[in-house]
């Protein structure tokens, strides 16, 4: 019974925790925005955290520079498990603008696995909403496989 | 048999003199010899200090002693006597148990240095003359006691000699304590001028008859400053600081477990026994006073240390401070709970200089700034650090909070029954004291045994048995002693007490039936102790229950791992590749060693005291002159002060 | 069979009501109420009533990653010390006028558990060996310094009060619930109005909510006491935070508003809770929507100067005998 009520609640309470890897702020910006009273993504339980030791759903935005890739490796192994990465904007996805540039080593998809992506630059907050509460799905499923 | 028993006192003063003697002697040539005497020689002091329990406490006898059976003639003692009651024996049993731990841990903690004949002699010697003084029933012997205590314990903070400052931290203790011994001289002698007797029972049945002799006021002044130095009060706490720095950890634990009580047994003879003058407001609030002083100031001294000893020496006098302002209250509550804390501090003091001492041996450091970490290299020193923090905080369930509380009490109920609001702000200094006790250990925790390591210590192991034996010994008296407070009080408290306030028997048992009655001092009732206010000791184990069961689902829940199907994992120790899952979050950055400091810690608490932490900084400038300016003007404050408003 | 009795009587009050299942599930639900009243405030829909306990299960079922630097024992076994303290203090803390245990004197019983769950806190972030952490505890210690003054304040105001029946002073929470039954709550006895408005400033800060939670500032020291903690570890540390309002607040009830019982515990229950939500309203809600976030030094400054200065006005004006 206990087992049911924590797969149940995995996908009510997703924390998240924002990695910058390299973005221009935009992207960022709007994911605070999602938080905001207008669009509250608070009603279905997500929270910024600080530190990615409590992060069910990782997002990154920004097109992985060099400066960052380490930073974004190793704080992405630092999460426990079962968790989520979402990665947000055209950026993480393709490079984006930044394309070929000297200083790019992406996509994302390179160095983690790619749970939900939303495109755009930058992605509409309600874009943003829809791929968290995917997201928040996706985290549930885990936590049933890792069961398994 | 009582008979017998009689010589018992005499017998484990003697014991530790001669086992003195007799290393020095004997143990420049064979160690193992030494060894055996030097175990000799504190464990019969300890023993028969035992065998007095149930005379002495229980049966509630005094034992008195003449030396060369030289008894009393005529109503004049002549003779120099040992006089052992209930209060005597408290402390003498608190100094065998502090010494034979001592002397259990520098075994192995004394291993690093050499003419260690010299160590054993001195501390056996200093030994001697704690449990001469507690025992004695004759001022002037008390004040030879003192004077060999000094130096003994002089020489052995400038034991370690080629460390920075311990000369420098001897000297300073040489020059203010033979000050403090000086006030005690005077005292003896202008008691002896006016009453021309030394004997302790003799002195309180003549006393209160000359109450208003300027002269005898004086001494007094002189003997409470003298006590209080041995003590480290107030003005002469920056003493206690620099020789326990330096010190050797097991010479630490004696310097605040063992010298620093027997100011305070002096002053308790003083003011209970001798002068009976507690009852009076001026005594109270000079004695509540000082200690409330010390506690505070010594506490905020303690805040600012980079030294882990020099740390736990200003607490070591933060906490005299609240047995002194217990004492001082004049209420058999108060009283209780200041022996209560008296021992107590002995405890967790002493486990928590060994600890100290442990960290020392090991590292060679008492840098807070500079360990960390330790915890995972000596888990065991680290629990038992936590456990004496716990303690000397007040934290319950050990045995700092149960006396701790009972100062409180009395400081509350002394203040609601007088309505006077200075002994509630005693307790509400004492509280305060004990939270900003409690944050200064958490930043020794911190800085010594959580956090990162040095690499430089990468190498340190966990102490030897022998060393880690007597802070075990200490840890199980913590929890003993906090989780039976009744039993303590019983057995140990309520005979003393009642021994400090049964003044007439004291005098009869020395000098003849009746002699006490006629110079007028009437056996009084002997306090009644109903509404202790001591905590239920069933609220406790309730908790302890709570605990076991909590621990116990915790441990179901944890070990059929399918139960909840989710890993605890934690990084392999033989940490060849560095996995990132485990390093600290670094906010991505790759793990650098990074601790706090001890210094860094509490900017917020430090940043709005700013102005008095330069004032106390200015004040303490390390300078023995200024020091001794201090002492001199503290004498003379107390002195002007009994003979104004005595 | 009495023995048996009181042993099944006391595993009742332990596990079902002032104990255990009673105090969680109201310092859950006074959690969950705070999130949601915040969110009404800034105009939000907000989480559901029960987001505490999603969290907290949500919490259960992630993995515990136990870092290289910490000490694996201390670092697992704080927040079980912590929240059992902090359960054990409900159980002396009465239920209008029901209560369970009760000592001569278990307001000193009591603080010393709260600090004791602090300091658990505090031990277990510097066991997690991070740097975070190590500034988090720092800060932590600061605010428990910070409202320890004012608390023993009040403390002692309320024992004056509530002691002259019995000569002199008490801290027995039973005594003064009698005196308030016999007299009415003590928040109309006038001389102790700034001591409640105090008290309503410690509850906060004790709590650690947001105006005063420097301790776990997310956003400048990533979390603080709790950056290295995962899974069911943090979710104790959640729960014990939680159960922290229900304790305070009925902390408040006991010394301020005692004495009102209708004498069948079931209804005493619903009412006490009731109080206690009015008050997380007042005391945590409506400065967390309002304030922004203190620096450490400036919670240290305001409690030792205004909460405690109001703490101190009510001490002296009932000394007076006021």
């Amino acid at each position: 019974m206990f087992d049911r009520w924590m797969d149940n609640s995995m996908s009510k309470s997703p924390w998240i925790f924002h990695i910058n890897a390299g973005s221009c702020n935009g992207c960022d910006i709007e994911l605070v925005s999602v938080l905001t009273p207008r669009y509250d993504a608070e009603r279905l339980g997500f929270r910024l955290t600080g530190t990615p030791r409590q992060a069910d759903i990782v997002v990154v935005s920004g097109p992985i520079t060099l400066q960052t890739r380490d930073r974004l490796v190793r704080t992405l192994a630092q999460v426990p498990e079962p968790y989520v990465v979402v990665s947000l904007g055209s950026c993480p996805r393709s490079g984006n603008v930044f394309k070929g540039s000297y200083s790019i080593d992406g996509p994302l998809e390179k160095w983690t696995h790619v749970d939900v992506s939303v495109g755009g630059c930058t992605p509409k907050p309600e874009a943003i909403v829809a791929a968290l509460a995917k997201a928040a799905e996706l985290l549930a499923e885990k936590r049933k496989e890792m069961r398994r | 048999m009582t008979t017998f028993l009689n010589n018992f006192p005499i017998l484990a003063i003697m014991t530790l003199f001669l086992g003195a003697f007799l290393t020095s002697l004997v143990g420049r040539r064979f160690a193992p010899a030494r060894n055996v005497l030097v175990v000799l020689s504190v464990t019969l002091p300890l023993a028969m200090m035992l065998a007095l329990v149930k005379p002495v406490l229980i049966d509630g006898e005094v034992i008195t002693y003449w030396m060369g059976n030289w008894a009393p003639e005529a109503g004049w003692a002549i003779g120099i006597s040992l006089e052992v009651d209930a209060l005597s024996l408290f402390f003498a049993l608190i100094v065998t148990v502090a010494v034979f731990v001592s002397a259990l841990y520098s075994f192995t903690y004394m291993n690093h240095d050499d003419s260690l004949v010299n160590y054993y002699t001195l501390f056996l010697m200093l030994s001697g003359s704690v449990l001469g003084l507690v025992l004695s029933g004759d001022l002037f012997n008390i004040f030879v006691m003192i004077e060999i205590m000094t130096f003994t314990s002089v020489a052995l903070t400038a034991f370690r000699n080629q460390q920075e400052g311990a000369l420098e931290g001897a000297f300073k203790y040489l020059a203010v304590g033979s000050l403090g011994s000086t006030c005690v001289l005077l005292g003896v002698a202008m008691i002896y001028s006016q009453l021309h007797t030394l004997n302790l029972a003799q002195i309180a049945a003549l006393l209160p008859e000359q109450a208003e002799n300027p002269v005898l006021l004086a001494a007094f002044a002189f003997l409470l400053v003298g006590f209080g130095s041995k003590a480290f009060l107030f003005p002469f706490h920056p003493l206690a600081a620099d020789a326990h720095a330096v010190a050797p950890a097991s010479i630490s634990l004696m310097i605040s477990g063992v010298l620093t009580k027997c100011g305070v047994y002096g002053i308790i003879r003083l003011c209970y026994v001798l002068y009976q003058n507690i009852d009076l407001p001026f005594v109270q609030y000079l004695v509540t006073g000082l200690g409330t002083v010390s506690m505070f100031v010594c506490v905020t001294m303690a805040f600012n240390q980079h030294n882990f000893k020099r740390l736990l020496a200003f607490h070591s006098i933060s906490q005299v401070g609240y047995v002194l302002a217990a004492v001082g209250l004049g209420t058999a509550l108060g009283l209780t709970s200041g022996l209560y804390h008296a021992m107590n501090h002995t405890i967790f003091k002493g486990l928590l200089f060994l600890t100290a001492g442990a960290v020392q041996h090991q590292t060679g450091s008492l840098d807070l700034d500079e360990l960390g970490g330790l915890g995972k290299k000596m888990p065991q020193t680290c629990l038992l650090f936590l456990i004496g923090a716990a303690s000397i905080s007040g934290l319950p369930p050990f045995n700092g909070f149960a006396s701790k509380w009972m100062i409180y009490q009395a400081a509350f109920e002394k203040g609601a029954e007088t309505g006077n609001f200075f002994f509630v702000a005693v307790c509400l200094v004492a509280l305060i004291t004990s939270v900003l006790t409690l944050a200064s250990f958490i930043k020794v925790a911190q800085s010594v045994f959580f956090g990162q390591y040095n690499e430089k210590f990468g190498q340190v192991r966990e102490v030897p048995l022998a060393m880690r034996l007597p802070m075990w010994i200490l840890a199980a008296l913590c929890v003993a002693a906090g989780l039976l407070p009744e039993l303590v009080q019983r057995y140990l408290l309520t005979p003393a007490v009642n021994a400090v306030f049964g003044v007439a028997n004291y005098i009869d048992q020395a000098m003849g039936a009746g002699y006490a009655a006629a110079h007028g001092i009437v056996e009084t009732a002997l306090p009644e102790l109903a509404e202790i206010g001591c905590w239920d000791p069933v609220s406790w184990l309730v908790l302890l229950f709570c605990f076991t069961c909590a621990i116990a689902i915790v441990a179901l829940l944890a070990t059929p791992n399918d139960l909840s199907r989710v890993p605890v994992s934690s990084a392999r120790e033989d940490g060849e590749a560095l996995d990132a899952k485990y390093e600290p979050f670094f906010s991505g950055e790759e793990s650098v060693y990074s601790q706090v400091g001890g210094s860094d810690l509490f900017w917020g608490f430090k940043h709005n005291w700013r102005r008095y932490f330069r004032l106390m900084h200015d004040w303490h400038s390390g300078v023995v002159n200024d020091y001794t300016l201090w002492a001199v003007v503290a004498m003379a404050t107390v002195l002007a002060a009994c003979i104004i408003l005595l | 069979m009495d023995a048996i009795g009181t042993l099944l009587w006391n595993l009742f009050y332990l596990l079902v009501f002032p104990g255990l299942l009673f105090s969680v599930a109201v310092g859950l639900l006074l959690a969950g109420l705070d999130r949601k009243l915040v969110a009404r405030m800034q105009r939000r829909v907000g989480p559901p009533l029960l987001q505490p306990w999603y969290d907290f299960l949500k919490c259960c079922g992630k993995e515990t990653i136990i870092p290289r630097h910490a000490k694996r024992a201390i670092y697992l076994a704080a927040p079980v010390v912590g929240f059992v303290a902090l359960l054990t203090v409900s159980l002396f803390l009465p239920v209008m006028g029901f209560t369970a245990f009760s000592t001569v004197a278990d307001l000193v019983v009591i603080l010393y558990l709260l600090t004791l769950t602090s300091a658990a806190m505090i031990v277990g972030a510097a066991a997690s060996g991070s740097p975070f952490a190590g500034v988090g505890l720092s800060r932590e210690m600061v605010s428990i310094l910070s409202y320890e003054l004012p608390l023993v304040l009040i403390i002692l105001a309320v024992g004056r009060v509530a002691g002259e029946s019995v000569g002199g002073v008490t801290f027995s929470l039973a005594v003064i619930g009698e005196y308030q039954a016999a007299n009415g709550p003590l928040i109309t006895h006038w001389s102790l109005i700034p001591a409640a408005l105090a008290m309503l400033f410690v509850i906060p800060c004790e709590i650690g909510m947001h105006p005063f939670d420097v301790a776990e500032a997310e956003t400048e020291i990533c979390e603080g006491t709790l950056a290295e903690y995962s899974g069911p570890p943090l979710a104790l540390f959640r729960l014990t935070h939680a159960v922290k309002m229900y304790t305070m607040t009925a902390l408040f009830c006991a010394l301020f508003l005692g004495g009102l019982t209708t004498g069948l515990p079931v209804l005493d229950a619903v009412i006490l809770v009731a109080l206690c939500a009015v008050l997380t309203f007042v005391t945590m809600s409506l400065p967390h929507a309002v304030c922004a976030r203190f620096k450490v030094e400036q919670v240290f400054k305001f409690y030792w100067t205004v909460v405690a200065g109001l703490a101190a006005l009510s001490l002296i004006l009932v000394w007076l005998g006021l």
